[in-house]
């Protein structure tokens, strides 16, 4: 009885859902097209690439062993209709076949060029792509200096980034909100306008080519952008309760870790998920000041774009592009809730 | 208002201890700026205008708007600088439509399973540059990229052959910078979802169909997010340093401006010159900015004029 209450309902539900949804789905797969290309492609063999009659999915033409040996086969055309046959000769005029079902009644001659006909293929996954990426490259050691700089560089920014978020959203400033003001400008200034004069200060005058100091250093100065997210944030807690502490004789810096930071940690974790991800990413700088011949301090990003800049192989190249994509993805579907929420506050404080 | 200065009044009260906690609070941003900023931008603007070159600087000398006026009066200069203005300028439309339409499709309420496809759809902003390039190169390849086996080849159009040629690439550009919209899209959509529900219930009754009630109603109250947006979208497209900005992913096809800059200064060692020209585009990208914020109360909805940070 609840079933026949429950169905119609359901069925009704479905209904009025269905043709929206369909259309969300079809957008996200035309909008996520080429992660799928590339995850296909990166699965590929190099035989594949270059054969124009290929599925779209990673396969490999079936084969048939005749005699010992292995034969692929093809979809050859005759007058009856199409029939897979293995293919034992080749060439460019006429060609020899082997016939899977009938191999006792011997080669099978077919005129046509064989580089027109389509094989059979079966689903078959190549993993040499990542064998060859995984011997070429050492991952062990990119890994961690990767870690290394986001780890040093999260300290470094939050840190240095939250006090002065505090600053902004709670003390009265020499100038008033000019000095915040000059915050938001530097947001937009390019980084062309300074990259020249501080290129030849830290390479000419402290000699810091091949280092990680041009990375690392600015970092622990504060990010305008997460200075304005954290301080936007700040400003949104009620000033109460650090009067309370206040009277209990607590300090700026004890008011700020006991009573501000206890309440904004999801605006933290965002702040830190959009470093690690500029981190993950950041090849800019570190194409300025590492030398591409040194392999002892390169951040992932970085070797993964050196080696592809060498390597023309598309197969190869589109499974690197799959391995450095991994982490951050994992990191965003863990995060997901927390995350997208922190970006919307952005924009609504604004 | 009147609670607004009284809270401001409790706070002053509260945290009058000593004067210069926040200027000490604040100071490694602003040691920051001046070392990292500050100075840099200066010294930049002084090499402009002089002829500074890396391999013989003892024979620097000021020249004035020199290094401006030849850069103006260079073709190829201007030409690269047209384009990338131009390219730029033709991105942001197609970067804002698309944030309001995922957006509007992401805050619907027949949405399943909401968080994946707000995930999903951001998915790509977080992909990084390196990653970027490739997969679209590959996805364009014209022999076995998906998208002339998977879309232009079932509907019948000429495959894209020539995808390093200059229509292709900027074609490209424009497509693959719908993949750097995710920040702009989820602050869009948080707007969307703060409208009351209780206006449109009054515009249904009114007999609004969706389509109205969409352009007259949630359009108008999501500008203030639209605005961001536009900002954030300009900012990251000239270079700036805004969330989740990869920079100009395609430069080295495009040879646009960042690529005459960088060629200048790393390949010629000619400091004033190279310099010159960023600041040339500095001050266009601001004209820009400038502009923006001064038409921005024709089209921007403010609730209450005196509610500013």
């Amino acid at each position: 009885m609840i079933m026949n209450k429950q169905w119609p309902g359901l069925f009704q539900k479905v209904r009025s859902l269905l043709p929206f949804n369909l259309l969300v789905w079809l957008v996200l797969f035309l909008y996520l097209l080429p992660i799928l290309s590339m995850l296909a492609t990166a699965m590929m063999s190099t035989e594949q690439l270059g054969d124009k009659h290929s599925p779209l999915y990673p396969a490999r033409i079936v084969t048939y062993s005749y005699h010992g040996k292995d034969y692929q086969l093809y979809q050859v055309p005759f007058d009856g209709g199409v029939k897979p046959l293995a293919l034992i000769k080749p060439g460019a005029k006429s060609s020899q076949f082997i016939d899977p079902q009938h191999p006792e009644a011997g080669p099978i001659l077919w005129k046509g060029g064989w580089k027109t006909l389509t094989g059979v293929y079966e689903f078959h996954i190549n993993w040499q792509n990542f064998t060859i990426l995984f011997h070429s490259l050492p991952f062990p050691a990119m890994l961690r200096n990767t870690l290394f700089i986001i780890l040093v560089g999260e300290i470094g920014v939050l840190v240095s980034s939250i006090l002065c978020a505090y600053g902004f959203a709670r003390f009265s400033l020499p100038g008033g909100n000019l000095i915040f003001y000059i915050l938001i400008a530097t947001i937009l200034i390019p980084d062309k306008i300074t990259t020249v004069p501080t290129y030849f200060v830290y390479v000419i005058f402290f000699h810091w080519r091949g280092t990680l100091y041009p990375i690392l250093l600015p970092l622990f100065f504060g990010n305008a952008v997460y200075i304005f997210l954290l301080r936007q944030n700040f400003r949104s807690i009620p000033v109460d309760l650090e009067e309370a502490a206040m009277l209990d004789g607590a300090g700026p810096l004890r008011r700020l870790f006991s009573v501000i930071l206890p309440q904004s940690w999801p605006v933290v974790v965002t702040v830190s998920l959009l470093h690690f991800f500029y981190m993950w990413n950041e090849t800019r700088v570190a194409s300025l000041y590492l030398t591409t011949t040194d392999l002892s301090l390169m951040p992932i990003s970085f070797a993964v774009q050196t080696y592809q800049s060498r390597l023309p192989i598309q197969n190869v190249i589109e499974a690197s592009t799959v391995v450095i994509l991994i982490v951050p993805v994992i990191i965003l579907f863990l995060s997901q809730r927390m995350f997208m929420q922190g970006v919307i506050v952005t924009g609504a404080e604004k | 208002m009147r609670i607004l200065q009284q809270t401001k009044a409790r706070q002053q009260q509260a945290f009058g201890e000593w004067r210069y906690w926040g200027l000490l609070l604040i100071s490694p941003w602003l040691i920051g700026f001046v070392v990292f900023k500050l100075i840099p931008i200066l010294s930049s603007l002084v090499l402009s205008f002089t002829d500074f070159y890396l391999l013989e600087p003892g024979k620097t000398e000021f020249v004035g708007f020199h290094n401006y006026l030849v850069a103006l009066k260079d073709a190829s200069t201007r030409v690269v600088l047209y384009r990338t203005i131009l390219l730029a300028l033709s991105i942001i439309p197609v970067q804002i439509a698309a944030s309001i339409f995922f957006a509007a499709l992401l805050s619907h309420k027949k949405l399943i399973a909401k968080n994946v496809m707000r995930t999903l759809f951001f998915l790509p902003s977080i992909i990084p540059s390196v990653a970027f390039t490739f997969m679209w190169q590959g996805f364009v390849d014209p022999t076995s990229g998906w998208l002339n086996r998977l879309i232009l080849g079932p509907l019948g159009l000429s495959s894209l052959n020539h995808f390093y040629g200059r229509e292709a690439g900027n074609a490209l550009f424009i497509l693959s910078s719908l993949w750097t919209i995710g920040p702009g899209m989820l602050i869009i959509m948080g707007a969307m979802q703060a409208i009351p529900t209780e206006i449109y219930e009054a515009a249904h009754v009114d007999g609004a169909g969706p389509l109205k009630r969409f352009l007259t109603m949630t359009l108008p109250l999501v500008t203030p997010a639209v605005f961001f947006t536009l900002i954030l979208n300009l900012t990251a497209v000239f270079g700036g340093a805004i969330m989740l900005d990869r920079g100009f992913t395609f430069n080295s096809n495009l040879s646009s401006f960042d690529e005459l800059v960088y060629f200048t200064v790393f390949r010629t060692f000619k400091l004033g010159a190279g310099t010159s020209l960023a600041w040339i585009f500095f001050i266009f990208v601001m004209a820009l900015v400038v502009t923006l914020f001064v038409t921005s109360k024709y089209w921007v909805y403010y609730p209450e004029p005196e509610r500013r940070s």
